[in-house]
C-alpha cells in the first residue's frame, strides 16, 4: 500500500516536473518570436518605451495600413515580395527533394567505390562560406543574364539544399529494412516500382521533414538572395525587410508587419506537414 | 501637403516642356537606372513618369535596394563588367570608391543648372576635376536635438551652476555638452547623451570631433594624421563620457537606428542626429520627446569650428552608358528645383540654394519647423564631407576597432590612436598611395 | 551507345552532382584562383596579376585573424553542444505529451520560422541596454538596477550571440531528435522494460544509441550552417565592439564586400573552409560508427 503511494506521488512529482519543464521551455521558444507579433500592431512610442509598457495601451492595425500603402507613405510591394518567396520556395523545395530523393536512395542502397569520399564531398559544399561564394556566383549568374530572375535564385537555394536533403532521405532510408524492398521484387515489381509503392510511403516522414527544412531555409533565406535579386522581379521578403531601413533609420514597427505576414505562411505550412510526421510513427511500428 | 505636390507637378511638367529637354527628345531611348530603395527615398521616384512623358524615354529600374546593399551590388558589378545600365544612385562617402564606373557630368549638365546648387555639395560631389554625380535633397549633417524642460526646470540650473560655475543653456561647445551630459545623467533610466559606437559612424564622428577640435585627419599626402594631439583630444572626450557613465554603456554597439529609437523614447538629454529623424522624433505617435523637442546647431570644439561631417545622396551617370544624354536629362530632372521641393517637403535638407530658400520661407508659421531648418542651415555652413580618398570606407574598417577598444579601457587614447594610425599607415602604403 | 552503361547509382546521383558543381565548385575554383591575386572588387584589372601565396602568408601571419579564428571554433563548440542538448531534452518532452502534440510540436519550430536577419534585428533590440526588452523586464522586476551592456562585455555579448543562434537552432535538433524518437522500434524498449531496466537504463541503452544517427546528422548539418549565422552576427554586433566578438565570417564579408578586397577575404575564406571540412569529416565518421553498433550498413 505505502509503496504503491510513494509510487504514486512520484508519478505526480515527474508529471509536474514535466509540465514545468515544458513550460518554461516554450516560454522560451515563444515569447520573442510573440514579441514581434505584439510589435506589429503597436505604436512605435511603445514598443521601444522607458519605462517599459508591458501591457499594450492601443493596438492597432497602423503598421499594415503603411505597408500596403502607396510609395512614399511607408509603402513596401508586400505582394509582389510574397509572390517572389512563394514562387522561388516551393519550386526549389521540390526540385531539392526529387534530386535529393535520388541521391538519398544511391547511397543507402548501392555499394560503390568512393561512396564515403562522394558523400563528404557533396555535404561539403554546403560548407563553403557564403562569401566565397556569393561574388564568383554573381559574376557566372550575370554573364549567363540570370541575375534577379526566378530560375537564378531556385537553381542556388536548390544546391544549398541538396545536400541537406540528400542526408537526411540517406538516413530515413537505411532505416527501411533491405528485406522490404526485396519481398516486393520478388513479387514481380520492378525496382522502380518497389520503391514508389513501398519504400517512398515507409520514408515519408523523413522526406516530409526534409522538404519542411528546404523549404524553410529557402524562405528565409537572406544573403544569396539579396546578392542575386536587384528589383521586385525577383526580390523575396527577406530582403524586403530592409526596404524599411534607410541611411540612417530603421523603421522596426514595420519590419515587425512584414515579418509576420512571412511567419504566417510557413507556420501554417509546417502545421500541415506535422501530420505526415506523424507518419513515422506508423513507420517505427513497421519496423518492430 | 497633397495640394502642394499637385500644384508642383504642373508646374513642372509646364516648366520641363519649356527649359531642358525637348518633348519626344529621346524617343525610344530606354535608361537603366539602380536607385535607393526605402521609404524616405520612394517619393521621388513617383515623378519619373512626368520625365517620361516629357521626353518620350523610358526609364527601367533594375534595381532598388538601400544604400549598403546597392554598394555591394555597384563593386559587384565592376567586378563583373556588367555596368552598361545608365543611372545610379550614389553616396558623397562612397563615391570615391568607384573611379571608374561613373563619367564626368560637366559637360552634359548645362552650367546653369549646375550653378544652382550648394557650392559645397558641388565641391564635394567632385573628385579629381570630375563631377560625378548631381546631389539630390537629400543632404545629412547632424545637429543637436535635445529635451527642452531640462533647460526650464530651475532646481536643475541652480544646481548646475554651483557645480560648475556657468549657466545652464542649451551647449554650444562640445566641452559643454561633456559637462552637461554628466550632470544630467541618472543611469538607469535617464543619459546625458548617446554617440554611435561602431564601423564607419563612430569613425565620422570621431573625423569631425578632430577636425573640431583643429586637427587634420589625414596629411595631405592621406598618411594619418588622426594621432595628434587634437585627435587625442578628439578621443578622449568620447572616453570621458564613457567612463563617466554619461552614455548608455551599450553605445559603442550602436548605429544610427539604435540612437533614434533611444532618443524617442525619452531616456536621453542631448542627442546629435540627423536630419531624417526630425519628423520621427516630433511624431507623438513615434516618440515620447514630441512637444519637447529642441533642435540647436551643432556645438563646437575647442578650436570654435563646429562638427560637420556631412554627406549626401545623389545620382550618377556610368561611363558605359549608350545614352548619356538622355541619363544625364534624367539626372537633371531628379535633382532640380522642383523635385527638391517635393523631397525636402517631407523632411529631408535640399541641396539647391533656391529650395534651401524657399523651404525657409514654406516653414514659416511652423515654429518647430523653423527651429529645425535654421539649426540645420547654420550648421550645413561650414559642413564639410570625408576625406576625398578612395580608401576611406576601408581606413575607417581600421580605426573603428581602436577607437572602441580606447572607450571600453582595453587601450589607452595613446596606444589605441598609434594603433589605428599604424593600420592605415600600412594599408595605405600597401595600396601605394605614397 | 549501348557501350557504357551508367550503373544506377551515379543516374541517381548526377542530378546532384551536376547542380553541385555548377553552383558550388565553378564558383570556388574561381574564388581559389582570385586568392593568389590582388583582387580588388573596384580594381577589375587586379585579378590578371599573380603575387603567389601573398594573401595566404597575409592571413597566417595576422593575429587578428587567428583571434576570429579561434572565436569562431569557440562558438560552434558551445552553440553546438548546448542546442544539441536542449533539442534533446525538448524532443524527449514533447513526445511525452499525448494531447495537442501536433500544435506543440509546431510551436517548437516556431523559431525556425524567423529569417535569420530578423533574427538579428530582434535579438538587437531585446538586448538592447538602454530600452532592450531584456533589460527592462529585469529592471521592472526589481532584479537589478543596472542597465546591463548585453552587446558590449565581451563575454556576454558572446553570450547574446550564442543564445539567439541557439533560439534559432534548437528546434532543428529537437525536430530530428523527435524523428527519430518515433522511429524506435517498441520491441526493445518493452524487452527492457520486461527484464527490469530503470527508465534511465533503458534510455541510456536501447533510445540512445538508436538516436545516435540523427543527432550526427544533425550536428554535422548544423555545422556547416552555423556558417550562415552571418546575418546574425553582422546584425547584432558586426564583431564588435573592439573585435570583441569579431567570427571568422565577419572578417572575411567586412574584407571582401566593405574594403573591397576579394582576393585577401578568398583566401581567408580557404582557409576557413578547411575549418568545415574538419567538423563535417568527425561528425561523419561518428555518423558511421554510430550506424556500424546499429548494423544500418555504411
Amino acid at each position: 500500500m505505502m509503496q504503491s503511494v510513494s509510487a504514486q506521488n512520484r508519478k505526480r512529482i515527474a508529471k509536474t516536473a514535466h509540465f514545468v519543464g515544458l513550460f518554461i521551455a516554450m516560454s522560451i521558444i515563444c515569447i520573442p518570436g510573440l514579441w514581434i507579433v505584439l510589435n506589429s500592431f503597436r505604436p512605435t512610442v511603445e514598443i521601444m518605451a522607458k519605462p517599459p509598457v508591458w501591457i499594450p495601451n492601443e493596438l492597432n492595425l497602423d503598421h499594415y495600413r503603411a505597408m500596403f500603402g502607396g510609395a512614399g507613405e511607408g509603402g513596401v510591394p508586400v505582394l509582389t515580395y510574397f509572390r517572389n518567396s512563394m514562387i522561388i520556395s516551393i519550386t526549389s523545395t521540390v526540385i531539392a527533394l526529387l534530386v535529393g530523393m535520388g541521391g538519398g536512395y544511391a547511397f543507402a542502397r548501392y555499394h560503390f567505390k568512393g561512396k564515403s569520399a562522394i558523400f563528404v564531398g557533396l555535404m561539403v559544399t554546403r560548407a563553403v562560406p557564403g562569401v566565397a561564394l556569393s561574388l564568383p556566383l554573381f559574376i557566372i549568374f550575370a554573364r549567363l543574364g540570370i541575375i534577379d530572375t526566378h530560375f537564378g535564385i531556385i537553381l542556388a537555394y536548390v544546391a544549398m539544399n541538396v545536400p541537406f536533403t540528400i542526408w537526411l532521405i540517406d538516413g530515413f532510408m537505411r532505416q527501411i529494412p533491405k528485406e522490404l524492398a526485396e519481398a516486393a521484387e520478388i513479387d514481380g515489381c520492378t525496382r522502380w516500382q518497389a520503391f514508389w509503392r513501398v519504400e517512398f510511403p515507409v520514408a515519408r516522414s523523413g522526406i516530409a521533414s526534409a522538404g519542411i527544412f528546404a523549404f524553410l531555409t529557402s524562405w528565409n533565406e537572406y544573403a544569396l538572395a539579396s546578392q542575386l535579386s536587384r528589383s521586385t522581379t525577383s526580390k523575396t521578403m527577406p530582403v524586403g525587410l530592409l526596404d524599411f531601413t534607410s541611411e540612417f533609420t530603421l523603421n522596426w514597427g514595420g519590419m515587425c508587419a512584414l515579418a509576420v505576414l512571412m511567419i504566417l505562411p510557413a507556420l501554417v505550412l509546417t502545421f500541415l506537414v506535422q501530420k505526415h510526421l506523424i507518419a513515422g510513427l506508423t513507420f517505427g511500428g513497421v519496423k518492430g | 501637403m497633397t495640394k502642394f505636390t499637385n500644384g508642383a507637378s504642373i508646374a513642372v511638367l509646364a516648366l520641363g516642356l519649356a527649359s531642358g529637354a525637348q518633348a519626344g527628345q529621346f524617343d525610344g531611348v530606354t535608361i537603366d537606372a539602380k536607385l535607393i530603395g526605402g521609404q524616405q527615398y520612394e517619393a521621388l521616384y513617383a515623378r519619373i513618369p512626368e520625365w517620361e512623358a516629357a521626353t518620350g524615354a523610358k526609364v527601367n529600374i533594375i534595381s532598388k535596394k538601400n544604400h549598403f546593399e546597392l554598394d555591394k551590388e555597384f563593386k559587384s558589378d565592376i567586378a563583373a563588367g556588367t555596368t552598361g545600365w545608365c543611372v545610379g544612385s550614389n553616396h558623397s562617402s562612397f563615391a570615391a570608391q568607384y573611379p571608374s564606373l561613373y563619367t564626368d557630368l560637366n559637360g552634359l549638365i548645362a552650367q546653369d543648372s549646375i550653378d544652382g546648387f550648394v557650392g559645397a555639395n558641388i565641391a564635394a560631389a567632385t573628385l579629381g576635376g570630375r563631377l560625378v554625380m548631381l546631389p539630390r535633397a537629400q543632404f545629412d549633417v547632424s545637429a543637436l536635438y535635445y529635451q527642452k524642460d531640462l533647460y526650464t526646470d530651475e532646481a536643475k540650473s541652480t544646481a548646475f551652476k554651483a557645480e560648475y560655475g556657468y549657466d545652464l543653456t542649451v551647449p554650444e561647445t562640445w566641452a559643454q555638452v561633456k559637462d552637461q551630459a554628466i550632470f544630467f545623467a541618472d543611469g538607469p533610466n535617464f543619459y546625458g547623451t548617446q554617440y554611435a559606437g561602431k564601423d564607419e559612424a563612430i569613425v565620422g564622428r570621431y573625423y569631425e570631433m578632430v577636425v573640431a577640435e583643429g586637427g587634420k585627419f589625414f596629411n595631405d599626402d592621406f598618411s594619418p594624421a588622426f594621432d595628434s594631439a587634437e585627435g587625442k583630444q578628439a578621443l578622449q572626450w568620447f572616453v570621458d563620457l564613457y567612463d563617466a557613465k554619461a552614455v548608455p554603456a551599450g553605445t559603442t554597439n550602436y548605429l544610427w537606428d539604435d540612437l533614434g529609437n533611444g532618443f524617442a523614447s525619452g531616456t536621453i538629454a542631448l542627442n546629435l542626429d540627423w536630419p531624417g529623424w526630425a519628423g520621427f522624433f516630433s511624431d507623438p505617435s513615434a516618440s515620447k520627446v514630441a512637444g519637447n523637442l529642441g533642435v540647436a546647431p551643432a556645438p563646437k570644439g575647442s578650436a570654435g569650428v563646429r562638427t560637420g561631417w556631412s554627406g549626401f545622396h545623389g545620382f550618377s551617370v556610368t561611363e558605359q552608358c549608350d545614352d548619356k544624354a538622355a541619363a544625364a536629362s534624367l539626372v537633371d530632372f531628379l535633382t532640380n528645383e522642383d523635385s527638391q521641393k517635393i523631397e525636402s517637403a517631407a523632411g529631408p535638407l535640399p541641396t539647391r540654394t533656391a529650395v534651401w530658400d524657399y523651404v525657409t520661407e514654406d516653414a514659416k508659421g511652423d515654429a518647430f519647423r523653423t527651429e529645425v531648418l535654421a539649426a540645420f542651415k547654420e550648421t550645413a555652413k561650414t559642413a564639410f564631407a570625408v576625406p576625398a580618398t578612395p580608401l576611406w570606407i576601408e581606413a575607417t574598417n581600421l580605426i573603428y576597432p581602436e577607437l572602441q577598444a580606447a572607450i571600453l579601457s582595453d587601450k589607452t587614447v595613446d596606444e589605441a590612436l598609434a594603433d589605428a594610425a599604424e593600420a592605415v599607415d600600412e594599408m595605405m602604403r600597401e595600396e601605394g598611395v605614397y | 551507345m549501348k557501350r557504357f552503361k551508367m550503373p544506377p547509382w551515379l543516374v541517381l546521383l548526377l542530378p546532384a552532382i551536376i547542380i553541385l558543381s555548377a553552383v558550388v565548385l565553378i564558383p570556388l575554383v574561381l574564388s581559389l584562383y582570385s586568392s593568389f591575386t590582388p583582387y580588388k572588387l573596384t580594381r577589375p584589372e587586379s585579378l590578371y596579376k599573380w603575387i603567389g601565396t601573398f594573401n595566404y602568408e597575409k592571413a597566417l601571419g595576422d593575429t587578428k585573424f587567428w583571434a576570429a579564428f579561434g572565436r569562431t571554433i569557440l562558438l560552434l563548440t558551445i552553440a553546438l553542444n548546448l542546442e544539441m542538448l536542449c533539442g534533446l531534452g525538448l524532443a524527449l518532452m514533447v513526445s511525452k505529451v499525448t494531447r495537442g502534440q501536433r500544435a506543440l510540436r509546431t510551436a517548437m519550430m516556431f523559431p525556425m520560422m524567423f529569417s535569420p536577419i530578423l533574427v538579428g534585428f530582434q535579438f538587437k533590440f531585446i538586448f538592447n541596454d538602454n530600452v532592450g526588452l531584456v533589460n527592462n523586464a529585469l529592471q521592472s522586476l526589481g532584479i537589478t538596477d543596472m542597465a546591463i551592456p548585453w552587446l558590449v562585455d565581451g563575454k556576454l555579448a558572446m553570450f547574446a550571440i550564442i543564445f539567439a543562434e541557439m533560439w534559432t537552432s534548437t528546434s532543428v535538433f529537437a525536430i530530428l531528435i523527435l524523428a527519430g524518437l518515433f522511429a524506435i522500434p517498441q520491441d526493445p524498449l518493452e524487452a527492457a522494460k520486461v527484464d527490469g531496466c530503470t527508465p534511465i537504463q533503458s534510455f541510456r541503452f536501447v533510445t540512445l544509441p538508436f538516436l545516435m544517427p540523427f543527432i550526427y546528422i544533425a550536428m554535422a548539418i548544423r555545422s556547416l550552417d552555423v556558417a550562415r549565422a552571418y546575418d546574425i552576427v553582422q546584425i547584432m554586433t558586426n564583431g564588435g565592439p573592439a573585435r570583441r566578438t569579431e567570427l571568422l565570417w565577419t572578417l572575411i564579408g567586412r574584407t571582401g564586400y566593405v574594403d573591397a578586397k576579394m582576393g585577401y577575404a578568398n583566401a581567408m575564406g580557404y582557409i576557413s573552409i578547411f575549418l568545415a571540412i574538419f567538423f563535417t569529416i568527425y561528425f561523419f565518421r561518428k555518423l558511421t560508427a554510430a550506424r556500424a553498433e546499429l548494423g544500418m550498413g555504411v
